[in-house]
């Protein structure tokens, strides 16, 4: 007992920090319906003003209050009037991919405002972090460890007084509860969401500034961390009960620390401490039931604005393509059936205009590459078709089902290092061995799904984050595995007399597996498959009553998903001759599905186009200078925040432009209305209560 | 179970919302062909007893046998690929695709193959016979001219014969509709009556119905089941049922 309270006190400060951002992910999840991933990085903000005010001389005190009461709220509205508030009923996606981009954003742009990273070791809010004021047992508690749970205790208390005892606290409540029954009530619920943001900002600024004496500097990565910690007490929370996520956070601080002395020390250890957000995770998330995520009046949401809808997804993408390519495609489907040929569904991946065009460009690059190109530009574009066939996997998976996976950078090095190590270890063949590492992702892929995709959405994206940082902590460092610091090599291969080792060759190799993985990706989505799969996005429940079972379809295209970025990583780590844990990180797949989402997870093209921009990104990243590289990370940032407006991502945009362009033109040379006569019969007629007719809004 | 020769009997179906016991050891047989209407006033407890033998719900007590099955414990898809369609009363489609799109995953879905591999060496496509299933369903529902329409263009009562086109493919032996008027006016009523009378003469279909219309309850139904707080108050002929005074209270809300 008493050794078991030697592991659990030390704990406590933790599980008081874990719990204010449990807290502080609730609030806001339910005053607002997004689930606020920038959280962590508006803990780093506070932290860096709080260190940098006290660096310029200000006291202590000063610098925390400002740092808590100022900056955190402010930061917090600001993120609230200018994003969340928009995107309250859009989907999953549109939600969570600009609270990424401000994930790592933010932090940037706070070092860039800050001027330079602070110099001095982060002190603590009160009293000396290292000094010990007293023992508990044998336990010694620092200055830091008190103020932590001084601190805490008092914010706890507030926040009792708050809910219980005063007005606002009731309106809270109702809202976390249901904040359309509440506005329904007449309550101003906009009011008190911004309200909740401040709170919750203040919880994450707290976080960061109680916690920041523990780092020797501060560095945006601790604060991810810590955030998925706080994001597993808010699963325990089943991200509705705020005494519960309270709770659940102060556990898992307690349960870190017994867990790290109880296991022998190793590698299973070290690794176990920062996995368990993943296995509380992993229990508790089936425990959740969609009830508890939605609020109960949901159903009597307005339907999303036109724009949206048509822009989520592959099954709208062919409406847009119907309703724009006007009435002669009506009686198509009996020509198909007149014809006698296989009828196909024609609409699931977008074609444009701009479909031409992109294979011209496509052409002339890959002559280019071939030719004249300089070889560092080559491995950037040979480097840009391996992404691309990694974002693939996430076209496929989010485009086509609406799923969110972000562990694709994690199954891409299993692929790669099970190539590597299969090549090293067995001399299997390296085309063989990228097969071997698609397979086993695809594998893995089953095991992560199986217990996760019950609940599709959210709560899969959460599942998948956490299951990244289990690989990057446990299943990377493994020398049979990642090799950890050391990593993994993997030759280029060859084929009999064929050897692909030059440039040129594995440039070309590389195309051949870009267009098989293009193929099955097409495939699958112009084939029954794509129907069944457009099916479910359109109706989950009408889906499963015609037959289709749901959740086996979405566990194959899931799998289908990791392995095709199991082959991406593989190849990626062929052409570099060795690959590190480091490019495979949590961090990284977080960075992939901003990227191609904001291109567009919708076509081929997307896909990539994503690729090319992604390498070529970080080429600019590791070369210029640091100043720029945190611009460019502020302004990839700032892109997430123009997805919100494109969700279906820039080459759509760009195409429904070009194609209303020529739309316009062809009408003012034609006269009027003889365009499209049938289409509009029917438009203007609400369908139901869900739906409503979908246009471009020109 | 069924000797009696149902095809669909529940027995003492029992569900519980906290406290409240939203049905209570509810009881009913449809025999093969039949159609039966299920009234109540609201909060009967209609929409959970559909549930209950669907698969949405999980009633706390009572079985549902099906074709000689016990299928109270299987997933709704399950329960789909033994033979029974539904709608919904409040519609759901599967936005942005057409029409003649609805049915044939519907009629694609029923076989229950999985076509992935398929799909992968180009041979995924519908075969010749599903594409007559689907030209066929169309034409009962009249809605060939409209088969490539997205149906998010649709107006409400084609959206709602699409949905019940949808639930007759792949050849159900129950079909099972909730308040497939709602919504509708008199006219679009009358045709959805028409389309279904007619789908009963020539599939032998049976059905249950949940409707508030009487007068389609009227034209289509053998007979009729009243619930009321969760128990069923009446059952037998349409005439006899609606003459009942109990049921006229508590349904009509006259005392005649």
């Amino acid at each position: 007992m008493t050794q078991f309270l030697n592991y659990a006190i030390p704990g406590v400060p933790f599980g008081c920090v874990f719990a204010l951002m449990a807290v502080g992910l609730v609030l806001t999840y339910k005053a607002s319906g997004v689930f606020n991933l920038a959280f962590g990085a508006q803990a780093f903000v506070s932290a860096l003003a709080y260190v940098s005010l006290i660096q310029d001389d200000w006291p202590r005190w000063a610098a925390g209050v400002i740092a808590v009461l100022v900056i955190g709220p402010f930061v917090g509205v600001l993120l609230d009037r200018l994003l969340f508030r928009r995107i309250r009923t859009a989907s999953p996606l549109v939600k969570l991919v600009p609270s990424l981009g401000l994930l790592v954003a933010l932090p940037q742009l706070a070092l860039i405002i800050a001027g330079s990273e602070p110099a001095i070791p982060p002190p603590a809010f009160v009293g000396n972090a290292q000094r010990v004021y007293l023992h508990l047992g044998s336990v010694p508690i620092s200055g830091l460890e008190l103020s932590i749970s001084a601190v805490t205790v008092v914010v706890v208390v507030a926040l009792v007084v708050l809910f219980r005892f005063t007005p606002v606290g009731l309106e809270m409540r109702a809202v976390v509860e249901s904040p359309r029954m509440t506005e329904l009530a007449g309550v101003n619920a906009g009011r008190v969401s911004a309200f909740a943001w401040i709170l919750s900002s203040i919880m994450a600024a707290l976080a960061g500034v109680l916690l920041a004496p523990l780092y020797s500097q501060l560095d945006p990565q601790n604060f991810t961390v810590l955030l998925v910690w706080g994001i597993a007490g808010a699963v325990i929370g089943r991200f509705s009960s705020l005494p519960l996520a309270l709770v659940g956070g102060l556990a898992l601080g307690i349960a870190q620390q017994v867990v790290a002395g109880y296991m022998p020390a190793g590698v299973i250890a070290n690794g176990l401490r920062p996995s368990l957000p993943f296995v509380v995770l992993l229990v508790f998330l089936p425990l959740t039931r969609q009830r508890q995520l939605d609020d109960p009046l949901s159903t009597c949401d307005p339907p999303s604005s036109a724009v949206e809808r048509t822009t989520s997804g592959y099954h709208s993408a062919s409406t847009l393509a119907v309703d724009g390519g006007g009435a002669h495609r009506v009686g198509l489907w009996h020509q198909r059936l007149v014809g006698g040929g296989i009828a196909r569904r024609s609409g699931l991946l977008t074609r444009r205009p701009t479909a031409t065009l992109a294979w011209a460009v496509a052409t002339l690059a890959v002559v280019s590459a071939l030719t004249w190109v300089p070889p560092d530009w080559l491995l950037t574009m040979n480097q840009g078709v391996a992404f691309a066939i990694i974002f693939l996997s996430l076209t496929l998976l989010t485009g086509m089902t609406g799923q969110i996976s972000l562990c694709q950078a994690t199954f891409a090095g299993l692929g790669g290092f099970m190539a590597g190590q299969l090549a090293n270890h067995t001399g299997l063949p390296v085309v063989l061995g990228m097969v071997a590492g698609g397979l086993l992702a695809a594998l893995l892929g089953v095991l992560v799904a199986i217990p996760t995709l019950r609940l599709a959405g959210l709560p899969l994206a959460l599942a998948t984050l956490a299951f990244a940082l289990l690989a990057d902590n446990i299943l990377f460092p493994n020398s049979w595995i990642g090799n950890g610091a050391g990593g993994v090599t993997l030759p280029r291969p060859s084929a009999g007399p064929v050897s692909f080792a030059a440039a040129k060759p594995f440039f070309l190799l590389s195309l051949v597996v870009l267009a098989v993985a293009a193929g099955v990706v097409k495939l699958v989505g112009d084939g029954t498959m794509g129907r069944y799969l457009s099916a479910i996005r359109g109706s989950e429940l009408a889906a499963s009553s015609v037959g289709l079972d749901v959740y086996r379809l979405r566990v194959l295209v899931f799998a289908l998903s990791a392995a095709l970025a199991g082959v991406g990583g593989a190849l990626f780590g062929s052409l570099e001759g060795s690959l590190s844990p480091d490019s495979f990180g949590y961090q990284i797949s977080a960075v992939l599905l901003v990227v191609v989402a904001i291109v567009g997870l919708n076509s081929i093209t997307g896909a990539v186009v994503a690729g090319v921009v992604y390498a070529t990104l970080q080429v600019a990243v590791t070369t210029l200078p640091s100043r720029f590289a945190g611009l460019v990370a502020v302004l990839f940032g700032l892109a997430t925040l123009s997805y919100t407006r494109h969700p279906e991502g820039f080459l759509d945009y760009l195409g429904a432009r070009t194609q209303h362009a020529i739309a316009r033109r062809r009408a003012e040379g034609r006269g009027p209305p003889t365009a499209m006569p049938d289409t509009g019969a029917g438009v203007g007629a609400a369908v139901g209560d869900t739906t409503s007719p979908v246009g471009e809004g020109a | 179970m069924t000797d009696n020769g149902a095809l669909l009997a529940a027995t003492g179906i029992t569900k519980q919302f906290g406290g409240i016991v939203a049905l209570d050891h509810v009881n009913l047989d449809v025999r093969p062909g039949e159609a039966v209407g299920i009234v109540g006033p609201n909060g009967a407890g209609k929409t959970t007893f559909f549930n209950c033998l669907f698969g949405l719900e999980e009633p706390d007590e009572g079985t549902v046998v099906f074709a000689g099955r016990r299928i109270d414990r299987l997933p709704v898809w399950k329960r789909s690929r033994l033979g029974i369609g539904r709608t919904f009363q409040r519609m759901e489609l599967f936005e942005g695709m057409t029409v003649a799109d609805h049915l044939l995953v519907a009629e694609q879905a029923a076989s229950g193959t999985v076509r992935i591999w398929r799909d992968l060496l180009h041979r995924g496509g519908p075969t010749p016979s599903e594409l007559h299933h689907v030209e066929e369903g169309l034409d009962r529902l009249g809605l060939a001219a409209l088969a490539d329409r997205p149906i998010d263009t649709l107006d409400l009562g084609h959206a709602r014969l699409v949905e019940l086109g949808r639930a007759m493919m792949g050849k159900p032996r129950l079909l099972m509709l909730d308040e497939p008027s709602s919504g509708l006016d008199a006219e679009d009523t009358a045709r959805l009556g028409r389309i279904l009378v007619e789908t009963r003469r020539s599939t032998g279909v049976a059905v249950v119905l949940v409707e508030h219309d009487l007068a389609l309850v009227e034209t289509t139904v053998d007979r009729l089941v009243v619930l009321n707080f969760g128990k069923v108050l009446a059952t037998g002929g349409v005439a006899d049922v609606l003459a009942d005074p109990e049921v006229r209270r508590a349904y009509l809300g006259v005392v005649s």
